[in-house]
């Protein structure tokens, strides 16, 4: 993008928002980028410690018994691996979705998601013993058709979560090209200043690298979106209902994949809030921009909610031995509480915040919402994934009865914050390497909006480039 | 450079007002056609009606057919004035502006045209008196209230009933400005209609206040119709291949991809029959085109997660009725012809920025598109009957007769004749809604060049 003059480029993109330039967003990006204050040096602290509490938690666990037969004791675990997937391998979503269709307000939330990815590697670790715990697919109903298929299911799981995040961290590094050639020129000559230059030295900004970084993001984007949701479908089917015999759903997969894309829009919610809430980059994220996501958050959540009653009401109707017995586990009986969490946090509460005009119109509004769904997600995935784990025979023709609950004892504790401070640690340390807010898209947008009077109040004009 | 030419007002009055103060031979001959058709339709429905359903081709197991996969079919193709119009209100979506009426009109005379289908389906349809008052009390026959097929009245007239209200309240401005133009009893009529408009601020916020509310509350009545017409199926455990629980949303986006392709497809007969070319243009097109890739692809995912999900179990009954969905004669074919036209030939093609911006090809591909969908229907229906139940002892295949092809052919003209006709008397692009989109137009310059831009409504 071309850097003007900052005196000609210096534009209100925001109808109560200030003046911006192209220069004061660089400016403002780099000097959070290379400070390292001592607040954030404690959060690190704070985030490792617990980790590391959440590691130990698992090394006992290991002790306490692992492999098969063990399973009903790592459904915790096996439940926060979902919750890592569907959250942090959905986030990047948000970004890749919304340059697609070319939303200005989208600006200043696409690192924000994008930088998600790097959580991956953790799902990524937090699989590998998943792999020894789920039970061979003989006997059992399976996508895979056959048990003959080779490598089914274990090392197609592997490679599918394995390519996600390969995927997902390519996205991220190409999206930040841009900025880190800019910030390598911008920095302070320290040893991150000088890797970015080794990346991004190649970086010129003509015409021909902007033409094949907009291809580059639009391909691997929509290769993303596809990607991720074929994922999360093998995942939840391997994982959650080929080990309940019997059952047979297909909604559950697609409800799953949209959880997702609501929690990816609540992660991307909270993070703009924190961001905002510690005084930074009040300028460039803008209340339109919560706006403007909270609307789609709201659409999401009814989606939920109709996903959800979709599935209910069919089975409801069956009546069949195993769909009463599905329900009752799932939903009424053995885990009510995580469903009933699940139903008011994924649903009920985003709807009834986000269906009133001002609720959306401002910031703590929307991140309520957004911070309710991501709650909401990580019941959902104890209501599924604890009761899957902890039903003993799998090759039955259906479920005959419903099993008893299982409650979470100290060391489950442990690895569900241990999991949840290994994501921010990863994420805070990747916020050091690759700038939080997008500049190339901030400076991109300048371009394209202004706030101009029209009779007598003053409107924001989007441009609409091809 | 915005691709439209700023119009004067008095232009736009003309032009969008021209099928009402003026008589094409085209036009007529078009209406007249179709009423033809029409006219056989109803001949064959009368026909029918006089010798009984024997004359079609239902017989056991096989009774819903041609006539249901119509209603299903058209029930889908109502759906998509509510996602045009109520949606991209809603997302303020500037390309909407020529295409909301026409959608909404659409829904309108499609739900009027598929609430006929299960009417004509009885066979018998002054029977269906005895259903909503009971004829034997002695034997205690009354409506089951918890079987979806009651909800499916409730559903549908709701629908047809709030999207009456939808298209009026948005027409009200544009009677206003007939009736200003009309002379004699025309004039008294659109007088009446328009309730007394004078284009007032407060009456201007009523009716956008009124537009979005309407828009609002329409969305879930959009979605539990088709909801409700997939439970129809869905709920049924005893026929293979019916009960899946995505069922709702897999016929609601697979309605969305049929209804919005209907839309394209109407849109540019009206561009083609009252020369519209300063009003439906390329960008509209373009837009609508690459709704649709992303419709069809979502339509494309819940059709495998149906179809995987339906082979998941490894039941045998469900593999044999797949197995004659697929391979089955003379299905198979159909199924083929179905999964080319609905998804494997037209999205594929829509990825070329040339084909999105050329009606001819448009036209073809989202007639293609309801090809499929009719077919994707009549595929969900028909070979799951003609195996159901293991104990029926009587599997039986399906064809239907001239009769229920000559009615299902009438029902596409009678659909698209009300739509002319509609024409006549109302306009078919909202005036009002074309001013506004012009009030709105900008431009930014960035360099030496300059890039069209929109004022974003509040």
């Amino acid at each position: 993008m071309p850097n003007l003059p900052p005196e000609q480029d210096k534009v209100q993109v925001s109808v109560e928002g200030r003046e911006l330039s192209s220069l004061m967003v660089t400016r403002e990006v780099s000097r959070d980028f290379f400070a390292i204050t001592p607040a954030y040096r404690r959060v690190l602290l704070i985030l490792g410690v617990v980790f590391l509490a959440g590691i130990i938690a698992i090394i006992l666990r290991f002790v306490d018994g692992f492999g098969v037969s063990e399973r009903a004791q790592w459904g915790y675990y096996s439940a926060m691996f979902a919750f890592l997937l569907i959250t942090a391998g959905s986030a990047p979503l948000v970004a890749v979705a919304f340059r697609l269709t070319k939303n200005h307000w989208r600006r200043p939330f696409s690192r924000i998601s994008e930088l998600y990815a790097v959580v991956g590697l953790l799902s990524l670790l937090w699989f590998l013993p998943l792999m020894a715990l789920l039970p061979p697919i003989e006997g059992r109903k399976t996508l895979w058709v056959s048990s003959n298929f080779v490598g089914a299911p274990l090392w197609w799981d592997l490679f599918a979560v394995m390519f996600l995040v390969i995927c997902g961290l390519g996205l991220l590094v190409l999206s930040a090209i841009p900025d880190a050639a800019l910030l390598a020129r911008t920095g302070d000559g320290g040893v991150r200043s000088r890797v970015l230059g080794a990346v991004a030295g190649f970086w010129r900004g003509t015409d021909a690298q902007w033409r094949w970084h907009r291809l580059g993001l639009t391909a691997l984007g929509a290769f993303y979106f596809m990607l991720l949701i074929m994922v999360q479908t093998l995942i939840n089917v391997d994982f959650v209902m080929s080990l309940v015999p019997g059952w047979k759903d297909s909604i559950m997969p697609a409800h799953q994949a949209l959880a997702g894309l609501q929690t990816a829009l609540g992660c991307v919610l909270v993070g703009a809030f924190i961001l905002r809430a510690t005084g930074r980059y009040r300028d460039l994220i803008p209340m339109e921009s919560f706006w403007a996501i909270s609307k789609i958050l709201l659409a999401l959540s009814l989606l939920w909610g109709y996903f959800w009653f979709a599935g209910l009401i069919t089975f409801w109707y069956g009546r069949t031995p195993v769909e009463q017995n599905v329900l009752r586990t799932f939903m009424f009986e053995s885990y009510r509480v995580p469903f009933l969490l699940n139903f008011f946090l994924s649903f009920l509460v985003p709807f009834v915040l986000l269906m009133w005009n001002p609720v959306r119109k401002s910031v703590i509004g929307p991140t309520i919402a957004g911070a309710s769904v991501i709650v909401g997600a990580f019941f959902m995935t104890v209501r599924l994934y604890v009761p899957a784990f902890g039903i003993e025979d799998i090759t039955s023709h259906g479920l005959a009865t419903v099993p008893l609950p299982i409650v979470p004892d100290v060391l489950d504790v442990f690895i569900i914050l241990g999991g949840l401070a290994g994501a921010g640690l990863i994420y805070m340390l990747a916020i050091k390497i690759i700038p939080i807010m997008s500049i190339w898209e901030i400076k991109e947008g300048l371009l394209y909006q202004r706030v101009r009077p029209l009779l007598r109040s003053r409107y924001l004009v989007l441009g609409k480039p091809d | 450079m915005h691709e439209g030419k700023v119009l004067a007002y008095k232009r736009i009055n003309r032009d969008l007002l021209s099928g009402l103060f003026e008589n094409q031979l085209r036009y007529w001959a078009i209406v007249m056609f179709l009423g033809l058709v029409v006219l056989v339709a109803v001949v064959a429905a009368g026909f029918m009606v006089n010798r009984g359903v024997g004359v079609t081709g239902l017989n056991r197991p096989v009774f819903w057919g041609f006539f249901i996969t119509n209603f299903v079919f058209w029930i889908g193709i109502s759906h998509a004035g509510v996602m045009l119009s109520a949606i991209l209100r809603l997302s303020k979506a500037e390309w909407r502006r020529p295409a909301t009426r026409a959608a909404e009109v659409l829904t309108i005379f499609s739900l009027m045209t598929a609430v006929l289908m299960p009417f004509i389906h009885t066979g018998r349809p002054w029977r269906l008196m005895y259903w909503v008052f009971p004829y034997d009390f002695q034997r205690g026959i009354w409506p089951d209230i918890r079987s979806p097929l009651v909800w499916d009245p409730s559903a549908v007239n709701t629908y047809l009933i709030s999207s009456i209200l939808f298209v009026f309240i948005a027409l009200i401005p544009d009677l206003a400005v007939i009736r200003d133009r009309s002379s004699g009893i025309r004039r008294i009529a659109y007088s009446v209609l328009s309730l007394g408009w004078r284009g007032t601020p407060r009456q201007w916020k009523l009716q956008a206040i009124a537009g979005i509310l309407l828009s609002a509350l329409i969305l879930p009545v959009f979605v539990s119709v088709h909801s409700i017409v997939s439970w129809d199926f869905g709920m049924a455990v005893s026929v293979s291949s019916w009960h899946s629980t995505i069922f709702a949303p897999y016929f609601v986006i697979g309605a969305v991809h049929s209804g919005v392709s209907g839309v394209v497809t109407v849109m540019i007969l009206m561009r083609w029959l009252f020369r519209w070319e300063e009003y439906v243009r390329k960008e509209h097109i373009d837009a609508l085109a690459r709704l649709l890739i992303v419709i069809a692809i979502a339509w494309f995912y819940f059709f495998a997660m149906e179809f995987i999900f339906g082979i998941y179990g490894q039941e045998g009954d469900e593999l044999a009725t797949r197995t004659l969905q697929i391979f089955g004669e003379p299905w198979g074919w159909w199924f083929l012809t179905f999964i080319i036209t609905a998804f494997f030939f037209p999205v594929p093609l829509w990825l070329f920025r040339n084909v999105r911006r050329s009606f001819l090809l448009m036209t073809i591909t989202t007639i293609s598109v309801n090809i499929g969908m009719w077919l994707e229907r009549f595929l969900i229906i028909v070979p799951g009957l003609a195996r159901k139940q293991i104990f029926t002892q009587s599997w039986h295949t399906y064809a239907p007769s001239p009769i229920e092809i000559a009615i299902v052919v009438g029902t596409f003209a009678l659909v698209l004749m009300l739509f002319l006709l509609f024409a006549k008397v109302f306009p078919l692009i909202p005036i009002f809604d074309i001013k506004e989109g012009q009030v709105l137009k900008d431009e930014i310059k960035i360099g030496r060049r300059k890039v069209p831009a929109v004022i974003r409504e509040e």
